[in-house]
């Protein structure tokens, strides 16, 4: 029994030591990439650890190229859509979870609808749109950023705010709250770390969101990360170094984050998938 | 649980407003321009219009010198075809008291419509026949006017269900569908076979389950244009280190296969979404493992039961709902793929990796032809409808209960 299990412990370290190792390699290399001269990327050396002669010159290249506006932007977006859509999310999914009114069925089902259909349906319209209202390059692309992160937000908030008890509302209600003060209150207050998780959610979803956003913002000062770095590959040359560097940078801030809020990454993204 | 009333609604209609206008209109939208030749840098089919609209100014403006042009030089023509440009001369004329009193733009219908129809088509046959086979000194002059000319009649771009036959016997259709098939296919199979039994041992392992799990993040939380440009660098041709590993292990015949052909850029574009969501994959089933009570494992011992039938007749049941909303969500999100594919081999080499979003966004945005686009788009929408449906029906209710 001893042996059987430190056999199965070994293995269960061996795998996930290979698993771990496969999951962070590419950033390795490109980290490892990224201090390398040109002359070092293409040819000989190429495929040799620890660069020769370590430079920050691609570091520089991609900060005079204009990637920390693009961080700026991707920050600017995703904190506007986190805050409007939570907002907006935790009305309707309170009002889900806590009225009766005809149609509710419809109205779940229309979400769920919304967050199954390709994203690619809603940008030509979209794009006439803000040609016609002159909305192009500028911070409305978070508007249609509702599409993508509005139904994962209410289903989040559907789950936790079905997991608070109705009694302390009931009883507030009969001291003659109203509901937006029992919102306000009570509900926001306990369902707090369930909102805040709505909040990563979504926030993860619009820094990364690129197809909105190369279509409708074409200015270079309106581009976020994801559009930004998708520009680095033109049709004739791609500069290796400049990759590597940007995608170290960018990388930083998305690691600060899952690293800490893992956990709250994690509920979220299981709390609409895993039924309780 | 109240009823809602007045004031209660008010909490669901922000949601209702952003869904309908940037979510529900785009899609009637959508529609509407599938059944228009709807085409942004085309000055006829700019607009969805049902009616014929006739610009009169301009067409008096280039009548008169067409016929201008051909009274001119008229003598430049053979003599037994000069009776002839007089006649056209004539139908100029007839043509100009047909519109006269009228200006601007006006709405064609009924007789007019008719009458107009024919007389514009009548005259720009009989020109382009002058235009074609003899030579005069405004030759140039009239093909130039011409030109304009046909920019008067703004005929109706409704084409009705003709482009979705189209679509339906295009080529690039079929292909797009193939690739979009075989991508969702193949990278789902290796993501779910991979991340369950990831997820089984992960289960098992019992320290560093939050360093696991936040590692196991990664991937999925950065752009997955980052994700792509970076796959790119490991698979390039002359620097990656991916693809010199498999030109050593001699499963590459030459280090530049891998982007620069079909099959290999299908791999690629594979190995970099399995490597990207396997993790998310194996944390929504270990999610979905934390879910089932441990003494229901330990009577399964008691009871004398071994490791496979255990996870057959036990694990693998009660997951079953977890492991098929994760398989669905995947299998859309595989299907609907396009910032991975765009940014790695932009659907190349020669198409081999577009898929229907590639090929809709080419469609509309390169070549801004909004109704063709519009029709691939809905196409994939119907293919997805019947995944879902698909899917669904394998769930139950499980999917719809989840308030």
């Amino acid at each position: 029994m001893g042996k059987k299990s430190y056999k199965l412990k070994t293995l269960v370290f061996t795998v996930v030591a290979l698993y771990l190792i496969v999951i962070i390699f590419p950033f390795i290399w490109v980290l490892l990439a990224s201090f390398k001269p040109t002359q070092e990327i293409f040819g000989e050396g190429a495929f040799r650890l620890i660069s020769a002669n370590p430079t920050f010159e691609n570091y520089t290249n991609v900060l005079h190229n204009g990637i920390l506006q693009a961080m700026w932007n991707s920050f600017v977006v995703a904190s506007i859509t986190s805050i409007y859509v939570v907002l907006v999310a935790t009305l309707a999914a309170y009002a889900i979870t806590r009225f009766k009114f005809r149609g509710k069925n419809l109205l779940l089902g229309l979400i769920l609808a919304v967050s199954m259909f390709p994203q690619m349906i809603i940008v030509g319209p979209i794009y006439n749109l803000f040609m016609n209202l002159n909305l192009t390059n500028s911070y409305f692309v978070v508007l249609p950023y509702s599409t993508i992160t509005l139904p994962v937000a209410v289903f989040i908030l559907v789950t936790h705010f079905n997991k608070i008890p109705v009694a302390l509302e009931e009883a507030a209600t009969i001291d003659g709250a109203t509901s937006l003060q029992i919102l306000a209150k009570i509900v926001f207050r306990l369902a707090a770390p369930g909102i805040f998780t709505t909040a990563i959610i979504v926030f993860i979803a619009a820094w990364n969101e690129f197809l909105l956003t190369v279509t409708l913002n074409t200015n270079k000062a309106y581009h976020t990360v994801p559009v930004a770095i998708s520009f680095l590959r033109t049709q004739f040359t791609i500069l290796w170094g400049d990759v590597t560097a940007a995608t170290v940078i960018v990388t930083i801030p998305t690691l600060i984050i899952v690293l800490l809020f893992q956990k709250q990454i994690v509920s979220g993204l299981t709390s609409g998938a895993v039924k309780e | 649980m109240k009823r809602m009333g007045f004031k209660e609604s008010l909490f669901i209609l922000p949601a209702i407003v952003l869904i309908a206008i940037f979510s529900l209109w785009p899609i009637f939208k959508v529609i509407n321009y599938s059944i228009f030749d709807y085409q942004l840098n085309d000055q006829q089919k700019s607009k969805l219009s049902m009616e014929e609209k006739f610009n009169v100014d301009l067409f008096m403006e280039n009548s008169d010198y067409v016929g201008m042009f051909l009274d001119m030089n008229r003598d430049s023509f053979p003599e037994d075809v000069q009776v002839k440009v007089d006649e056209v001369i004539n139908d100029v004329n007839s043509f100009k008291e047909l519109l006269s009193g009228k200006s601007g733009f006006i709405e064609l219908s009924g007789n007019l419509k008719k009458q107009v129809n024919d007389n514009f088509n009548k005259l720009s046959l009989e020109v382009d026949f002058f235009i074609k086979n003899y030579d005069f000194p405004d030759r140039e002059n009239l093909r130039l006017v011409m030109e304009d000319m046909n920019k008067c009649y703004v005929r109706s771009n409704f084409i009705g269900l003709e482009g979705y036959y189209n679509a339906l016997k295009d080529e690039r259709v079929q292909d797009a569908l193939t690739h979009t098939v075989v991508f969702t296919i193949i990278s789902v199979f290796f993501e779910l076979v991979l991340g369950l039994g990831l997820a089984l041992i992960m289960n098992k392992a019992m320290k560093g389950q939050g360093f696991i799990r936040a590692i196991s993040l990664i991937p999925w939380a950065i752009p997955t244009t980052v994700a792509a440009l970076m796959w790119g660098y490991l698979y390039d041709g002359s620097s990656g280190i991916i693809a010199y590993i498999l030109q050593t292990l001699h499963i590459l015949g030459d280090s530049r296969d891998m982007l620069l052909t079909g099959g290999g850029a299908m791999a690629s574009a594979i190995l970099a979404d399995v490597w990207k969501t396997t993790p998310y994959m194996a944390l929504l089933i270990l999610a979905g493992f934390q879910t089932i009570p441990g003494a229901l494992y330990e009577s399964a011992k008691v009871d004398g039961s071994g490791i496979f039938n255990t996870f057959f007749k036990i694990t693998l049941p009660l997951l079953k709902p977890s492991i098929l909303v994760a398989l669905l969500m995947r299998t859309l999100d595989a299907f609907r793929v396009f910032d991975l594919i765009y940014v790695l081999t932009g659907g190349g080499p020669g198409g081999s990796t577009e898929t229907m979003s590639i090929y809709a966004y080419k469609t509309m945005f390169q070549q801004t032809n909004f109704g063709y686009g519009s029709i691939v788009v809905i196409l994939m929408v119907i293919c997805v409808a019947i995944i879902a449906a698909f899917y669904i029906k394998i769930l139950g209710a499980n999917v719809m209960e989840r308030d």
